[in-house]
C-alpha cells in the first residue's frame, strides 16, 4: 500500500510539474495500439496491464502505419531482445525501420505515444538504447521501471526532450500510472 | 512431422502439444537410483518436496528468464499459473513456491513412478497435451523405457574423459577436445585472436559433423569410433587455415558403420569417492509452457531437438530419442577421478565444456576460473559460417584479430545465460580436497556435507 501510495504521489507529482510549466499534463485516450519497438518480451507484459487498467487495446507486435486505423493512443514498449527479433524473423535494422514508420505515421495523425521501459537493467545495453534514442524522445510520457534507469540515461532523455518521466520499482507497478495517463483513476 | 506447407512449423516444436516428448528423467533417477543408490525413492525425493513447498526467493536470473518466457507462458498456462506471480513475471527477491509440484512429489514418493507412467498423472499429462494439439498417448508414456548406456571415452592431453553416448553430444565433447589437442594452445594464450579463432573453426567443423551423423543409435549408425581416432582429430586440425576462416563447413564423408558400442546441471563427489555427473533438461526455459492440471510441473519441449528435415539421421519417429546437446563427463587421471562436470546451454554444452577443460588443463587455472573465464561459441549449419558470439570480457585486440580472420562478431553480455551454467567438481589429490566450481551465469553454487 505504502508502495502504492509513493508511485501515486510522484505521478502526481510528475503531471503537476508539467501542467505548471511548458506543456499540458498528457492525456491518452483509448483504444491504443501496443507495440514493441525491439520486440521484446515486456510489450505481452503491458498487454496485461492495459486490460486490468481497463484500457481498450490491440496488441500487434509487429504493427505498421495501416494499423493506427482508429487508434487514439500508441503505446511504445521499448527494448531489443535477440530472441524476440529472432521469432519475428527480423533484425535490429528492419525493426528500426518498422517502428519509424509507425511512429511517424502516429506524429502526424496527431496521436500521442506512451513509451514504456519495463525490462529494467536487463534490457539495456547497445541494441536496446538504440531503440530508445531513437523512441524516447517522440513520447507525451514515459512510464520506466527504475532498475532500467540507474545511469540516469531515460532521465536525461525525457528531461532534454521535456517529456513527463514515471519511475516505478517493478512492472506491476506500472499499472497506476497507466490508468492515471488513460484517466481511469 | 514439422513442417507445414514447405515451411518449418515452429510452434509446433516449441509450444504446441506436439512439442512434448514422453518425459524421461524419472523413469532415468528412478533406475540410477534402484541400480546404484542406496536410498529409496521415497527418501531421496523428500528434499524436493520441502523446496517446492516452502519456496525459494526468485534470482535476477530466473527472474529475467520468467520474463523472456512470459508470452508462451501466458498463452499456455494463463494468468493463474503458480509460474507467474499473479499474472505477471516474478520480480527478483519475491517468493516463489510450488505447492501443487510438492503435491505431486509426495504422491510419486508415496505411490512409486507408475503413478507417473501410467496412472493418474499419466492421464493428466495426456489431456494437457492433447487440449494443445499434441498426439502423446496413455500408451506412450506407458511404454517408456530409460536405458543403462556404456559411457564413450576419449583423451585430452593424457586425461581420460568418459562422456554420453549418442544421441546425446559426448561424441562431440571428445571430437573437439581431440582436434584441439594437436594445437599448441598453451603457447597461444588464452585471450588471443589465434587461439579463438582455432578452436571456434574446429567448433564449426564438428558441428557440421554433428549435423550429419547425430541421432538415436537404436536407430540410425553413429561412427563413434571414427570421428574418436587421433589420425582424425590430426586431419581435421589440418583443415584449419590460421589466417582465415573456411567459410565452408561439410562432414566427413564416413562410410556407415554399426557402432559397438532450458538444461541444467549438477555434480556430486561423496565420501567414498563416487561421482556423478547429472545433466537434465526440459529443453528451452519453461519447457513447452503446458502444465497438466494440478500437477505444477512443465512438460518440455524437447520434440525441438529432432530435425526439420523429411531424411537424416535425427528425423522424428515412433520410439526415438531425439540428438541431444548434453555431455556430462567424467575425467581421470592416472586411472582416478580427476574432475566431474557438466553444463545446460543447448549447443552451447559441449564447446563450454571444452573450454573449460582447455582452460584448466593448458592454461592451468582453477575450477571457478575456468567456469567463470570469458566464453566464446560457434558453429556451421548446413555448411555455412555461422557468427562468433562472444563475451566482451575478451580483449580489443583479440576481437579485432578474429574480425581480420573474416569471423563475424556477436558480442553478447560479460556473463551470458546463453553459454551455459557449468557445475563441476575437480579432486585434489595432493591436497585431499574437493574443490566446486560453479557458473555465476545461472545462479551456480557449490556445497559441501
Amino acid at each position: 500500500m505504502k508502495n502504492i501510495i509513493l508511485i501515486l504521489a510522484s505521478v502526481i507529482l510528475l503531471f503537476s510539474f508539467n501542467s505548471s510549466g511548458q506543456t499540458k499534463p498528457p492525456v491518452f485516450s483509448p483504444p491504443a495500439l501496443i507495440t514493441s519497438a525491439g520486440q521484446n518480451a515486456e510489450v505481452q507484459m503491458v498487454a496485461v496491464l492495459a486490460k486490468r487498467a481497463g484500457i481498450s487495446h490491440t496488441l500487434n507486435k509487429v504493427a505498421t502505419a495501416e494499423d493506427l486505423s482508429g487508434i487514439n493512443s500508441l503505446l511504445l514498449v521499448l527494448g531489443a531482445s535477440m530472441k524476440g527479433l529472432g521469432a519475428a524473423g527480423l533484425d535490429t535494422t528492419k525493426e528500426m525501420e518498422r517502428v519509424k514508420g509507425l511512429v511517424a505515421a502516429a506524429e502526424e495523425k496527431k496521436i500521442p505515444i506512451l513509451c514504456l521501459h519495463l525490462g529494467g537493467e536487463e534490457r539495456r545495453g547497445a541494441q536496446s538504447d538504440e531503440f530508445i534514442k531513437a523512441f524516447l524522445p517522440k513520447a507525451s510520457l514515459a512510464i520506466v521501471v527504475k532498475s532500467g534507469n540507474k545511469d540516469g540515461f531515460l532521465t536525461r532523455l525525457c528531461q532534454e526532450n521535456g517529456i513527463p518521466l514515471v519511475e516505478v520499482e517493478k512492472t506491476v507497478e506500472a499499472l497506476e500510472p497507466l490508468k492515471i495517463a488513460f484517466n481511469l483513476k | 512431422m514439422f513442417v507445414e506447407k514447405g515451411e518449418a512449423a515452429e510452434a509446433w516444436r516449441t509450444t504446441k502439444g506436439t512439442a512434448v516428448a514422453v518425459p524421461g528423467a524419472l523413469a532415468g533417477w528412478s533406475l540410477a537410483l534402484k541400480r546404484y543408490g542406496t536410498k529409496t525413492l521415497e527418501e531421496v525425493i523428500q528434499p524436493a518436496i520441502e523446496i517446492a513447498e516452502k519456496g525459494f526467493t526468485v534470482s535476477e536470473t530466473f527472474s529475467n528468464i520468467n520474463k523472456d518466457e512470459y508470452e508462451k507462458l501466458l498463452a499456455n498456462a494463463g494468468e493463474a499459473t503458480v509460474y507467474l506471480n499473479r499474472g505477471l513475471p516474478y520480480e527478483p527477491g519475491e517468493y516463489f513456491r510450488n505447492p501443487e509440484l510438492a503435491q505431486t512429489l509426495r504422491r510419486i514418493a508415496k505411490e512409486g513412478i507408475e503413478v507417473f507412467y501410467r496412472g493418474e498423472i499419466a492421464a493428466r499429462i495426456v489431456r494437457a497435451v492433447q487440449a494443445k494439439e499434441g498426439i502423446m498417448t496413455l500408451e506412450d508414456l506407458a511404454s517408456y523405457q530409460p536405458l543403462d548406456v556404456e559411457p564413450i571415452h576419449g583423451k585430452y592431453r593424457g586425461k581420460d574423459i568418459f562422456t554420453i553416448p549418442p544421441p546425446g553430444s559426448g561424441l562431440f565433447l571428445l571430437e573437439l577436445l581431440q582436434i584441439a589437442a594437436n594445437w599448441p594452445i598453451h603457447t597461444w594464450g588464452r585471450d588471443s585472436a589465434v587461439y579463438l579463432h582455432h578452436l571456434s573453426e574446429a567448433m564449426r567443423l564438428v558441428f557440421a559433423d554433428r549435423e550429419a551423423f547425430l541421432g538415436d543409435p537404436e536407430f540410425v549408425s553413429v561412427p563413434v569410433d571414427r570421428l574418436l581416432s587421433p589420425e582424425f582429430a590430426r586431419h581435421k586440425a589440418s583443415l584449419v587455415q590460421p589466417a582465415r576462416v573456411l567459410g565452408n563447413y561439410f562432414p566427413e564423408k564416413l562410410a556407415e558403420e554399426k557402432d559397438s558400442g532450458n538444461t541444467t546441471h549438477l555434480c556430486v563427489v561423496d565420501s567414498e569417492g563416487n561421482a556423478v555427473a547429472l545433466t537434465q533438461s526440459i529443453n528451452h526455459f519453461f519447457g513447452s509452457g503446458i502444465i497438466p492440471e494440478g500437477t505444477g510441473f512443465i512438460l518440455n519441449n524437447h520434440m525441438d531437438d529432432f530435425a526439420t528435415a523429411a531424411t537424416g539421421p535425427n528425423v522424428p519417429a515412433p520410439g526415438r530419442r531425439p540428438a541431444s546437446s548434453m555431455a556430462p563427463l567424467l575425467m581421470f587421471e592416472n586411472g582416478r577421478l580427476f574432475l566431474v562436470l557438466g553444463s545446460p546451454g543447448g549447443t552451447r554444452i559441449f564447446p563450454a565444456l571444452s573450454e573449460i577443460i582447455i582452460n584448466l588443463v593448458d592454461f592451468g587455472l582453477s575450477l571457478d576460473e575456468a567456469i567463470e573465464a570469458p566464453r566464446f561459441f560457434s558453429y556451421s549449419q548446413a555448411g555455412a559460417l555461422r557468427p562468433l558470439s562472444l563475451e566482451p570480457r575478451f580483449s580489443a585486440e583479440t576481437i579485432k584479430g578474429l574480425e581480420e580472420r573474416g569471423h563475424k562478431i556477436t558480442l553478447r553480455k560479460p556473463y551470458d545465460t546463453y553459454f551455459g551454467g557449468a557445475q563441476g567438481i575437480m579432486v585434489d589429490r595432493a591436497k585431499g580436497l574437493l574443490l566446486g566450481g560453479a557458473d555465476s551465469r545461472r545462479d551456480g553454487f557449490g556445497k559441501g556435507y
